[in-house]
């Protein structure tokens, strides 16, 4: 058996609130294999959210372990971990994260151009034309739908085809065939790139997608089940 | 709903959004507080000191009133009045000469002074100070057997004498009785050459200065008594002595130089602080501006629950309006108190009396500039505020609203505009000055928009040449894409920039030409009162002299335009600098070799008739002079009346000998005058010749022209650096524009800061970025604002000064780096958070 891709062990996460610490995520512990699609699901203020930003480096644990294709992101520093993003992970939000002073061509370029790859625009020129925006490339994200923008956002985590694809509610903010559309897109970059995908969403149907969906309850995990 | 009931509701409104503080204000408070300060700290200054003329205008002058005559002594009747009409008056010769200390080794050390001579009543008011701490007339009279006289410091430090030591006036030896630390009549003088000596006139008998041609003036300075009508004595001396060139002063006005100097500077200064207010306005604006876009939704909430456009403009007019009081009131307490409470300090760097206090009158000047800036740039932004509609809250803010607020807006920001700059020509008293100012703070805010637009644009279009250098692109894509900060920057930083550029062009090339270029063309020496017997011999000196290139002498005397056709001279022309004062008139029968006649003709060589004029051409043209004009010249107290007959080139550019006036031999010869001359030597022979002149006629006095250059190029120095002070007001709210641009855009920054540590950029990259953005931004500003500098130092230059323009490129490069680091420093010091914070905090926060 193969090292798990991602690795959580008893991974907690306590922010200072106004009326005290507030315990986010009560010790994970939770592998996820290379290649598999992982869907976690569970009612707002769970912790999906914060689990994924762990996963992520993007957020720092109070306790316990993360470790990500080896590496242990709760040594790292802030700088090794934005690194180690750059180099084996896309992250899509719900709220898309475009950079509004940059175009969508330069919103995937630019982690491409973060790892140093001459050809940075002709390979996000092929993004933007993968997810069918070929035509919008010199749009500022203000210029663009909610559908677009996070078409674009689709196009920029996977464009340094990473390891690992995290995405946090992607369709949250979009109606319904427009989210139906981002999630055929998702799958089928996932599907084409063989990236592992940790997919954060309400939608139970959406989460059915997946290889296997964990529930989040309070901080803590449910139940973990297998998808069929 | 009327307006009082939508005025009521909107103040409530207005009292409830501000429950919230202060803090998205400061900006707008300090923009405001630091224009308005500026203004009334220069207006309190300039009150300080006009109170101060006016309270010690008797001490300044000398006397309750004076009395001055050019060239001459009063004559019996003129003293007899004076005798009559004053409870005492002091009678004072004011000259130029030589002082020299011989030396054991026979050489001479000289030095030029301005001469004293005064009676046994100086000064009539006030003290002489002098070190050792003795009265005036103990160290007059420090010796048995020789006279004695009090110097200057500068005088004898440059002679190296102490007290006691002896020196030589003209062909006389005196002792030097003290030194002299207070002249409480100094400000009256005017532009002095030498440091000051004063002595006994009964001691100057024998020294053969104040020989009959000699160039002096006269004073009378009179106490009258309590009571007197100041208005009348002065009617009844000029209509009683009207042809005699009679010059009235009086102590409501002691140094009229002075004050008319320091009335136009301060109004300079205030006018320079009005470009400040303005780079605030810019400030006030954006800070509005933002203001207002975070409360879109507010509003537009405010809007779907039924406000109308009225509420909801009263109800931020109100807002903005409370703050801006606040920050006019707190400039109003800075400007007001700090030069009080700075008082000691500043009267000590102060050539005149001062008196510090509160002036309401100076305090209301820059609270109405204050408020109607305040107005100008709010209305723009709160008239944008009322066109929020309900759907903004469904639609993103950035495309909401239309780009001109209504015309009726408009309108009203234009009356506010006219008031704000017909209230700036009516404090200053100079519409001209005014119009310029607002002309070129409307230009250049003008330029500098369209240079931030422009340099959008570039950076947008250099964006595919930085593709490959990520830290680069990402600073050309802010500075180029939407919610750019290039145009606060470069407005803000530009303004300020923009007129320090200019002053420190204009400076440099003013003085450039004054102490560079000026001595290459002008003569080595001036040498005056030259009698007409010591002519040959000096001539001869000279001449022979292989040292020397050139010699130009002519006789001189002096004299007051009082008649033009029989009007009086100011009726005619106005205050025209030639009616000044008096004015250098020489004679001369065949035409100078040098002299070009631009129009009519010269009486020639042998003319005999009634007296001619020939009057500088440039000066007759502005004083609105025709050929054939009477004109009447009161010299030595005789007026002489001649006919226009010619106008000629006169250059005065080169500091050579220029006359405004010449007139045909036979209507000056028989007035007891004196010879000028001016010498053009090599550097080297210069000491020798002042030496040889000076042993054999003392009474000439040599004025060394670079002295004189030094002298005016201090007193530039002085007015360039009062301006550069007021210029260093507006960069200070530039500044805080800039600071209030950075703040408003941290958001942001720290937003794009997440995403590209989410997509892989190191804090390294980032703070790259960051700072190249900065710098970028800031040497754009600075090269925009060093184009309009120089643009505007050439226009003054070339229209105003007459002089050659050469950028002066240390200033320049010193603009260029002052913008980039400025900018540098603001941006850098909103760093810290989008590099510290951590990405999860800000995503989820905009999730």
């Amino acid at each position: 058996m193969t090292d798990p891709i991602l690795s959580l062990n008893d991974a907690r996460l306590t922010l200072d609130g106004n009326a005290g610490p507030v315990d986010i995520l009560r010790g994970i512990t939770l592998d996820v294999e290379k290649g598999e699609t992982l869907g976690l699901i569970g009612p707002s203020g769970s912790g999906k959210s914060s689990l994924l930003m762990l996963m992520g480096g993007l957020e720092r644990a109070t306790g316990g372990q993360i470790t990500a294709l080896g590496h242990d992101l709760t040594a790292m520093s802030e700088d090794a971990l934005a690194r180690f993003r750059r180099d084996h992970m896309g992250v899509v939000f719900q709220s898309f994260h475009l950079i509004p002073t940059m175009t969508a061509l330069e919103n995937v370029a630019t982690p491409l151009e973060l790892a140093g790859k001459p050809d940075a625009f002709e390979r996000a020129a092929e993004e933007l034309a993968a997810v069918g925006l070929a035509g919008r490339a010199d749009h500022y994200p203000a210029q663009m739908s909610g559908g677009e923008q996070q078409r674009v956002a689709l196009a920029r985590a996977s464009a340094p085809r990473p390891d690992i694809l995290l995405a946090d509610e992607p369709t949250g903010n979009l109606d319904g065939p427009n989210g139906q559309a981002i999630m055929d897109m998702l799958f089928g970059l996932r599907d084409r790139h063989g990236a592992t995908l940790v997919l954060v969403t309400h939608a139970p149907d959406l989460a059915q997608r997946c290889d296997r969906v964990i529930r989040l309850r309070d901080g803590a995990l449910d139940r973990a089940e297998a998808a069929a | 709903m009327s307006l009082a009931a939508d005025a009521r509701l909107a103040l409530k409104f207005a009292s409830r959004e501000l429950r919230g503080g202060l803090s998205g204000f400061r900006i707008l408070l300090a923009c405001l507080a630091i224009g308005v300060a500026a203004i009334a700290g220069v207006g309190s200054i300039r009150a300080a000191i006009e109170a101060g003329l006016e309270a010690e205008g008797a001490a300044l002058l000398g006397g309750d009133a004076e009395v001055s005559f050019t060239y001459r002594f009063a004559n019996e009747e003129e003293r007899a009045w004076m005798t009559e009409t004053a409870l005492s008056v002091s009678e004072i010769a004011d000259f130029r000469s030589m002082a020299t200390v011989p030396r054991e080794d026979g050489s001479t050390d000289r030095a030029l002074t301005q001469i004293k001579a005064v009676d046994t009543t100086y000064p009539l008011i006030g003290t002489v100070g002098l070190s050792p701490d003795i009265p005036l007339p103990e160290a007059l009279s420090c010796a048995a057997d020789t006279p004695c006289i009090v110097a200057e410091q500068l005088l004898t430090d440059r002679l190296g004498l102490t007290p006691g030591d002896t020196l030589r006036l003209g062909s006389k030896t005196f002792v030097l009785g003290a030194i002299l630390t207070n002249e409480p009549d100094s400000a009256t003088g005017g532009f002095g050459f030498g440091p000051r000596i004063i002595v006994r006139r009964a001691d100057l008998e024998g020294s053969g200065l104040l020989q009959p041609g000699t160039l002096f003036d006269s004073h009378y300075r009179m106490t009258l008594p309590e009571g007197a009508d100041i208005d009348a004595i002065k009617a009844e001396a000029e209509g009683r002595f009207e042809s005699s060139g009679l010059r009235w002063r009086d102590a409501r006005n002691g140094a009229p130089g002075v004050a008319r100097f320091v009335d136009r500077l301060g109004a300079f200064l205030i006018l320079v602080g009005l470009s400040g207010l303005a780079v605030g306005g810019v400030g006030v604006s954006a800070a509005v501006r933002a203001y207002l876009a975070r409360k879109t939704s507010v509003i537009a909430t405010l809007r779907t629950l039924g406000a109308t456009r009225q509420v909801i403009f009263l109800t931020y007019f109100l807002q903005i309006g409370a703050l801006a009081l606040l920050g006019i009131v707190a400039g109003l307490l800075l400007g007001g108190f700090v030069p009080l409470a700075l008082a000691p300090i500043i009267a000590d760097q102060l050539p005149v009396p001062a008196r510090f206090g509160l002036f309401p009158g100076t305090l209301a000047e820059a609270a109405i500039y204050g408020a109607l800036t305040a107005l100008v740039f709010t209305l723009w932004p709160l008239a944008r505020a009322e066109e929020v509609r309900a759907a903004t809250l469904f639609r993103d803010a950035l495309s909401a609203g239309r780009a001109l607020p209504r015309p009726t807006y408009l309108v009203v920001i234009a009356v506010f505009l006219a008031v704000l700059v017909g209230t700036a020509a009516l404090f200053s008293g100079t519409w001209e000055l005014t119009l310029w100012t607002a002309g070129g703070i409307a230009f250049a805010l003008v330029l500098l928009r369209l240079a931030g637009l422009l340099l959008r644009a570039a950076a947008r279009r250099a964006q595919s040449a930085a593709r490959g250098r990520a830290p680069l692109r990402w600073a050309l894509a802010s500075i180029g894409g939407p919610r750019s900060e290039a145009l606060p920057v470069v407005l803000s930083l530009g303004l300020g920039l923009s007129v320090l550029a200019a002053v420190g062009q204009i400076d440099g090339n003013l003085r450039g030409a004054i102490t560079r270029e000026l001595p290459d063309r002008a003569p080595s020496f001036f040498f005056v009162d030259i009698q007409k017997d010591q002519m040959p011999a000096f001539l001869d000196r000279v001449e022979t002299d292989p040292a020397v290139s050139r010699v130009d002498s002519a006789p001189m005397l002096r004299g007051i335009i009082t008649r033009i056709n029989g009007r009086p001279a100011a009726e005619v022309a106005g205050d025209h600098w030639v009616l000044r004062g008096d004015r250098g008139v020489t004679y001369s029968g065949p035409l100078p070799d040098t002299t070009r006649i631009t129009a009519g003709e010269w009486w020639g060589p042998d003319y005999d008739g009634p007296p001619q004029i020939s009057f500088a051409a440039e000066e007759a043209a502005e004083m609105g002079l025709n050929l054939g004009d009477e004109m009447t010249i009161n010299i030595l107290g005789r007026d002489i009346t001649g006919t226009v007959t010619s106008f000629r080139e006169v250059d005065f550019s080169t500091a050579g000998m220029g006359f405004i006036t010449a007139m045909n031999p036979s209507a000056l010869e028989g007035a007891p005058h004196s010879f000028i001359a001016t010498v053009y030597a090599d550097a080297q022979a210069e000491a020798a010749i002042l030496r040889d002149i000076g042993n054999e006629a003392p009474n000439v006095t040599a004025i060394r022209v670079r002295d004189a250059i030094d002298r005016v190029a201090v007193l530039l120095q002085g007015i360039a650096s009062a301006t550069s002070w007021g210029a260093a007001a507006t960069l200070l709210t530039g500044f805080l524009v800039l600071i209030g641009a950075a703040l408003s855009g941290e958001r942001d920054r720290v937003y794009e800061a997440a995403v590209l540590k989410t997509l892989g950029a190191s804090r390294r990259r980032i703070l790259g970025s960051l700072a190249l953005r900065s710098a970028l931004l800031g040497a754009g500003a600075g090269l925009v604002a060093l184009a309009a500098g120089i643009a505007g130092a050439w226009a003054v230059s070339y229209f105003v000064l007459e002089t050659d323009f050469a950028v002066i490129w240390a200033n320049a490069l010193a603009i260029v780096l002052g913008g980039l680091l400025a900018n540098l420093l603001a941006g850098l010091a909103f760093a810290w958070r989008p590099l510290s914070v951590r990405p999860a905090q800000v995503l989820r926060a905009q999730d």
